[in-house]
């Protein structure tokens, strides 16, 4: 709980070190600059200023620092939205309704949402976090490879059923996309599928594959287009729209919050990150809700889903990092070293005796939060001009910016080698009806199955009764098949009995999205 | 990383002028002839952050007093450190391109499991400070009092006790190498194994296994949450005093040293060009003995002893051929 004279005192550090607040907007631009680039992610854009940080006292640094994660957790899902390319992995699941409403015309509201999203729900992780960040660590380090395998299983699950014509060629693909996901060394030390070429030891690099298998169908898709959205009229950048997306946002409060739990609780795992918490999120919210035929489609529940995750993950990532000295991913590697580098090594002896700099610490993060949505306006409309801006013009653009992006992620041509073989894995998978999709959720998700299960069986000695000695694992196995059942039983009732009342409900969605979608 | 790299340059560049103009003024400080002339390359073959990144920024500033030119910290991560070795040996042998890395265990691993195309001999030791050692640990709230209760239980049943550690490391072999030593069959045990120290330290933290022998630096942020029950050291380790050793247990065991962290330069460029070569020797040296290097350093918890080359290269060539023999280990 909240340790009051602590508290005081961060509001004392907050005031006395007035010239810190100045790094806000500059980290905030820097992070949202920098993730909405193809290929260069969170973890990217914070390396890059790090050793700036260098020449600042402390808590500037931090602030700094703090406000490019802040910045990038949202920068991401611009490109996302616009143009159906995730600037980073962890805003994946915002192009799936994201560009959807885009296409629609509805690009200004979207980005709205996943803004408005991406703030209250920071500034949610963060309040949450200053009141757990003692209990979280503790219970994060409970966490285990059988809980961990769960968690990736759900991911897998849920994802599995995106919209695919042919149910053989979606678990085909997913597979593929899993045996990708494992290549190089894995947890025990074998060496797989590295053609012995010394960089595919780590793995393929999951930020290259994935842009060019997304880019390959899409930039393709777009290069028979003049516009990025057909409609002339629907090319406007509007911030009155903008705002009325935003204001959307607290429509869905339930959203809002289930997404920030998923986030919270996976961020603060270390070593898993953002990048599943949208997946889970956004699965979950479609799976849950009434309408989720309409995922996919266009819904902005999709956006807020997978955007409320990303951003209440940098409160969770935070925790661990700030209460056990562990970085919970790649931008909090870099936070941590920020932090080592300024004599101070986090971990529970530092929130013992730092308790106020670790509550100003949060505090400015939620400060950074509010900032955000003003400089976040301002930063989608400049980036929505992309809509008006031909796509003879755009394309080469995009091309050399991932190119680019993918060269800098480890300043070796890997990457741009990566991006161009996975565009042509990409143009093959859509040219013969494979779903992209289960292919990317393989690879992001396929290392950390194959780990979490290789140590569960090296734990348990090969024994499945040692699942009952893990309460949360069979917790969380346990909501899964009850969600599964869930679904299986809705699914079956709605075949026999209320297949009625449901083609009526379909039909009035149908009807809904028409209108919606009428220019 | 090209980019980073630049801004850096920049950066220091304007921070290096002031130095190197105000070094020409200072008469005393030992220089070749013409070298060096330019921006110095430091080459740290992990991404920014990790020990080795840290110990180049933070000692950069006084090897830049010495040597009178800026240094350009570059990362070059990737393949267990093949990627950033191979690059460094690339490099012309002019004196510009200096590596800051864990030279144990990471070459002598790379050369006996990933068929990296160099040698150990192919690289220089100047000085390495920083040395780590296996530690093997359990949760604070374990039920396990010292490292004897552990061998008494695996002898047992060498199942009853599960075992986290990184494979292919010098933890794996000392682990491997104890267990042997009182007739355990390794085999037999119940090892979970990590792709890294910090998942293999978390593990042991949260008592998902009950031992975990990993190496013993990285535990100091969360030295509340574990007990130490035994170090792979010869002697007492000044960061982790309260650490028993090995010997304490009443094993008698070969060992590995964990890491062996510092600064190298090419073989070449020593047969090469020697006096460049001696610039930078005489550097380091004057640079890890500077007490403001060795006070702001202390700080960081990062090393500065001055051991020399000989001495340096010895103990990496030694740990080094430890580990070519027991190389069947390392492969698990």
């Amino acid at each position: 709980m909240i340790d009051f004279p602590a508290f005081y005192d961060a509001l004392g550090i907050m005031a006395t070190s007035a010239g810190s607040w100045g790094w806000i907007v500059p980290g905030l631009i820097v992070g949202l600059v920098f993730s909405a680039v193809p290929g260069v992610s969170i973890t990217m854009a914070m390396a890059i200023v790090l050793p700036m940080s260098l020449y600042m006292d402390f808590f500037s640094a931090i602030v700094f620092l703090t406000s490019v994660y802040t910045g990038a957790g949202f920068g991401g899902s611009v490109p996302a939205i616009l143009m159906n390319i995730p600037g980073s992995p962890s805003s994946y699941a915002t192009t799936f309704d994201g560009y959807a409403m885009s296409k629609k015309g509805q690009h200004n509201e979207a980005l709205g949402y996943a803004l408005f999203a991406s703030t209250i729900c920071g500034i949610l992780g963060y309040v949450l976090l200053l009141f757990v960040v003692e209990p979280l660590a503790g219970i994060v380090l409970k966490i285990g490879p059988v809980e961990m395998f769960a968690v990736a299983i759900w991911g897998m699950l849920l994802l599995g059923s995106l919209g695919s014509k042919y149910v053989t060629r979606g678990l085909l693909a997913a597979a593929f996309g899993v045996l990708l996901g494992t290549v190089g060394m894995n947890t025990a030390g074998f060496i797989r599928g590295t053609m012995g070429l010394p960089v595919l030891l780590d793995g393929i690099s999951p930020i290259p594959a994935m842009i060019g298998l997304l880019a390959a169908g899409q930039l393709l898709t777009l290069a028979g287009k003049d516009y990025i959205l057909d409609a002339e009229e629907a090319r406007s950048v509007s911030v009155k729209k903008i705002l009325a997306g935003c204001w959307g946002t607290m429509k869905y409060p339930g959203v809002l919050i289930r997404g920030s739990i998923i986030g919270i609780i996976i961020g603060a795992v270390p070593g898993v990150g953002s990048s599943v918490g949208n997946l889970i999120a956004y699965a979950e919210t479609k799976r849950t809700s009434k309408d989720s035929a309409s995922f996919g489609k266009g819904n902005p529940k999709g956006v807020i889903a997978a955007e409320s995750a990303v951003a209440s993950a940098e409160g969770g990532s935070m925790a661990t990092m700030l209460a056990l000295g562990i970085p919970g991913g790649g931008a909090t590697a870099i936070l941590l070293a920020a932090f080592m580098m300024h004599n101070i090594v986090p971990g529970p002896s530092f929130i013992e005796t730092q308790k106020p700099m670790v509550y100003a610490i949060i505090l400015n993060n939620i400060v950074q939060a509010i900032v955000l949505l003003v400089v976040g306006i301002g930063f989608i409309y400049v980036a929505s001009n992309v809509v008006k801006v031909r796509t003879r013009y755009i394309l080469p653009a995009i091309l050399v910016i991932a190119t680019l992006g993918t060269y800098a992620v480890d300043g070796s041509p890997s990457g741009p080698i990566t991006l161009f073989i996975f565009s042509l894995i990409g143009f093959a998978l859509v040219r013969y009806e494979y779903p992209v999709a289960a292919v990317v959720v393989g690879i992001l998700l396929g290392r950390m199955l194959e780990t979490e299960f290789l140590r569960s069986y090296q734990l348990s000695a090969g024994n499945p009764l040692y699942i009952l000695q893990r309460p949360g694992a069979m917790a969380i196995v346990g909501i899964m098949l009850l969600s599964l059942a869930m679904t299986a039983w809705g699914k079956r009732k709605q075949a026999k009995q209320e297949a009625e009342e449901e083609a009526a409900m379909q039909a009035l969605h149908r009807e809904e999205l028409a209108t919606a979608g009428k220019h | 990383m090209k980019q980073f790299t630049r801004r850096e340059a920049l950066k220091l560049t304007a921070a290096g002028g002031l130095v190197a103009g105000g070094s020409l003024a200072m008469p005393g400080i030992v220089r070749a002839a013409s070298y060096p002339t330019r921006p110095i390359n430091v080459i740290v073959p992990f991404a920014t952050g990790g020990y080795n990144d840290r110990l180049s920024r933070a000692f950069a500033p006084y090897l830049e007093k010495e040597l009178g030119q800026p240094l350009v910290i570059i990362n070059k991560p990737g393949a267990g450190t093949q990627l950033g070795h191979t690059y460094a040996l690339q490099q012309p042998n002019d004196g510009y391109t200096i590596l800051c890395t864990s030279a144990s265990p990471y070459i002598p691993l790379t050369v006996l499991l990933q068929q990296a195309p160099y040698k150990n001999e192919d690289f220089w030791m100047i000085n390495l400070p920083s040395r780590d050692y296996t530690l093997a640990a359990t949760s604070s709230d374990s039920s396990i009092k010292d490292f004897k209760q552990v061998i008494d239980m695996l002898k047992k049943d060498p199942s009853s006790l599960s075992i986290g550690v990184q494979p292919a490391s010098a933890d794996y072999a000392n682990m491997v190498l104890t267990m042997q030593a009182v007739g355990i069959d390794p085999t037999k045990l119940r090892v979970v194994t990590y792709d890294g120290g910090g998942p293999a330290r978390n593990a042991t933290a949260g008592a998902q296994v009950d031992v975990g022998f990993v190496g013993g630096e990285g535990f100091i942020p969360l030295k509340t949450k574990i007990k130490p029950l035994a170090i792979y050291a010869a002697e007492t380790v000044s960061w982790f005093p309260e650490a028993p050793l090995i010997s304490a247990s009443g094993i008698k065991t070969d060992m590995v040293e964990g890491s062996q962290r510092g600064w190298a330069v090419s073989a070449k460029l020593k047969a090469e060009a020697p006096d460049v070569y001696k610039t930078i020797e005489n550097a380091v040296s004057k640079a890890s003995q500077d007490p403001k290097a060795v006070e702001a350093l202390k700080l960081q918890d990062l090393a500065t002893t001055w051991y020399g080359p000989e001495a340096s290269n010895k103990a990496f060539l030694d740990n080094a051929a430890k580990m070519a023999r027991y190389v069947d280990l390392l492969k698990s």
